[in-house]
């Protein structure tokens, strides 16, 4: 088994005594893409370039291929690096002269130059671009010519700062797709930096959450879907909190929580009569007139307090005893007749609830 | 004044402003690039220095340089005043405040992230640095315009220096004075036209360079 291509060791980095940055433990894999998640502000662009020695660190070391970096391979090791920032900014010149910078960086031939241009503008689909001026692109075309540019170089990292920021939604889309199966055919070892979950969970190999300055958490999507680590791991996954509750009894993992008058079944390590906090994400909720019989294994009659619409789907707030919160399309909105008022069957797979104790608990009872 | 004087006169000022000015360039450049990436102490007292050198009067200059070139004084054993080198060295101490101070503000006028990503995108530092000509180079081409402008319209210094001597030192701007204070207005204006198209044709050329790296489009940028 191959080890990590990139290690990163009791990194620090602070600005005037305040520390920005503080990460105990990274790794990067050979050909992943690892999304590096978490809120703005939390240092996640400033870790890239403190990788990437574009700027730097008060203390920590960097393996590459399990070997510590040393100063004097620093700019050696620069040159495996692409790292674009969120701002795509361009140079003097046509979309073809700053893709072809980096290589003429890199000293290539001129002929080599022209076959990975002849070769990126085709897999970009940017051939009617090449010839024109950036600032006459649109914003969308920018940022697809800012991608192509780092792609050029086939570098063998590829640390990317949110760039599908402030696209409007189909050129995302097509984007994000393009990059997908771009970044998975050439196989480069890719960070790409992002606050947008659904990127995330899409573009990820492995997702590391960062908040604060420190990366909370390192798995796949599912994994730290399913047992976020920390309060904000959960919150920035999209979970909610539902309601705490007690555990009445416990078999093959599978939990009964009494609270507020509701039974709730959930899957969990806790023993019987702890205390616990169920999260959910409204998306997990299903609404239906009559209850159904279904595998589902949780269900309430609550009563809909208010209905929010949000773009095609409705945000739906209920009430039995507790509160909680339902993501539906507007079409089944419709169809339900869904009103304040209304009473209505909520349904929740005891799968789709994550359970936390202990001293999280009051950490999360506080923050709510 | 004879054809071949005029002719003489002329290409004396065309090579002495010009030399001043590609000298003035070869410091000044460096020098703006020092300071643009390098802090220390001090360093604000520098820029304030140059950009009040940006400034000086000429005939200023001339006395200093006079002083220090003048038989008994401390560069007096070159023995270059009142030669063509001693004009250059004046007109040369004019220019490099105005070259070194117009770059530095070109330089600072560039967006950091553009160094950033040069870098980011594999640069050397030499790289980075021709990066940041590149694209403060309209910047640069206006401080080689304004210094070329302020040396060859000058008099005091060259004045001073040079001495004016026929065939030798004078060039169009002590040739004017001259012709004037002789009553030759006549010879004094054509000289003046001539100062006047040849800083047009300079000042062209180094315009069509700089516009020639504009942009095209000239509205808001884009995030």
């Amino acid at each position: 088994m191959e080890g990590p291509a990139l290690e990163v060791k009791n990194l620090k980095y602070s600005i005037n005594r305040r520390l920005i940055v503080e990460v105990d433990y990274f790794d990067l894999k050979k050909g992943e893409c690892l999304v590096l998640f978490g809120p703005n502000g939390a240092g996640k662009s400033t870790f890239l370039r403190l990788i990437s020695w574009l700027e730097p660190f008060d203390s920590g070391e960097i393996y590459y291929r399990g070997k510590r970096v040393t100063e004097k391979e620093v700019p050696e090791l620069r040159k495996k690096i692409v790292y674009l920032l969120q701002k795509p900014v361009f140079f003097r010149g046509t979309v073809r002269h700053n893709l072809l910078l980096g290589l003429k960086f890199r000293k290539l031939e001129q002929k080599e130059q022209e076959r990975k241009l002849e070769k990126i503008a085709t897999v970009f689909q940017i051939e009617p671009l090449l010839h024109r001026y950036p600032e006459e692109l649109s914003g969308g075309e920018r940022q697809r010519v800012h991608l192509a540019r780092a792609f050029i170089i086939e570098p063998e990292f590829l640390f990317l700062d949110e760039p599908f920021n402030g696209l409007d939604v189909q050129y995302r889309e097509q984007l994000l797709a393009d990059f997908y199966r771009i970044r998975k055919f050439s196989g480069v070892t890719t960070i790409l930096v992002t606050h947008v979950r659904q990127e995330a969970a899409y573009l990820g190999d492995r997702l590391a959450v960062m908040v604060n300055g420190r990366i909370v958490q390192m798995g796949t999507p599912e994994e730290i879907s399913a047992c976020p680590e920390t309060p904000e791991v959960s919150r920035l996954m999209g979970h909610e909190i539902l309601v705490e509750g007690q555990v009445v009894s416990v078999e093959n993992g599978l939990l009964e929580i009494e609270a507020h008058g509701q039974k709730i079944y959930a899957f969990g390590q806790q023993q019987r009569g702890g205390k616990v906090v169920l999260t959910f994400r409204p998306e997990e909720v299903i609404l239906a007139s009559e209850k159904p019989a279904t595998s589902v294994r949780n269900w309430f009659l609550a009563e809909v307090k208010e209905l929010r619409p949000l773009d095609l789907l409705v945000l739906v707030n209920l009430e039995c005893g507790f509160r909680f919160r339902a993501f539906i399309s507007r079409n089944s909105a419709e169809e339900l007749k869904l009103q304040p008022g209304k009473k209505i069957w909520a349904g929740v797979k005891a799968s789709a609830l994550s359970t936390r104790s202990g001293k999280e608990l009051e950490n999360v009872i506080g923050k709510e | 004044m004879s054809f071949s004087e005029i002719v003489q006169i002329t290409w004396l000022s065309v090579i002495v402003s010009g030399s001043a000015t590609i000298l003035a360039l070869l410091f000044g450049l460096p020098a703006a690039t020092f300071l643009y990436f390098k802090n220390f102490p001090g360093k604000r007292l520098v820029v304030t220095l140059i950009n009040t050198g940006m400034g000086l009067p000429p005939v200023v200059v001339g006395l200093f340089v006079a002083l220090l070139l003048w038989r008994n004084g401390p560069f007096g054993f070159l023995q270059i005043m009142y030669t063509p080198v001693a004009m250059v060295i004046a007109q040369f101490i004019i220019a490099l405040p105005v070259i070194a101070g117009l770059s530095l503000t070109a330089f600072e006028q560039v967006d950091p992230e553009f160094l950033l990503q040069a870098r980011a995108l594999g640069a050397s530092s030499w790289q980075t640095i021709l990066v940041l000509f590149h694209q403060s180079r309209m910047g640069q081409l206006a401080g080689i315009i304004a210094a070329f402008g302020g040396v060859i319209s000058e008099v005091g210094a060259v004045m001073m220096v040079g001495g004016n001597l026929k065939g030798y030192t004078r060039v169009l701007t002590t040739a004017i004075v001259q012709e004037t204070r002789m009553g030759n207005f006549r010879s004094a204006v054509y000289l003046g036209l001539i100062l006047l198209a040849l800083s047009f044709a300079i000042n062209w050329f180094l315009t069509s360079l700089q516009q020639k790296g504009a942009n095209r489009w000239k509205g808001p940028r884009w995030k």
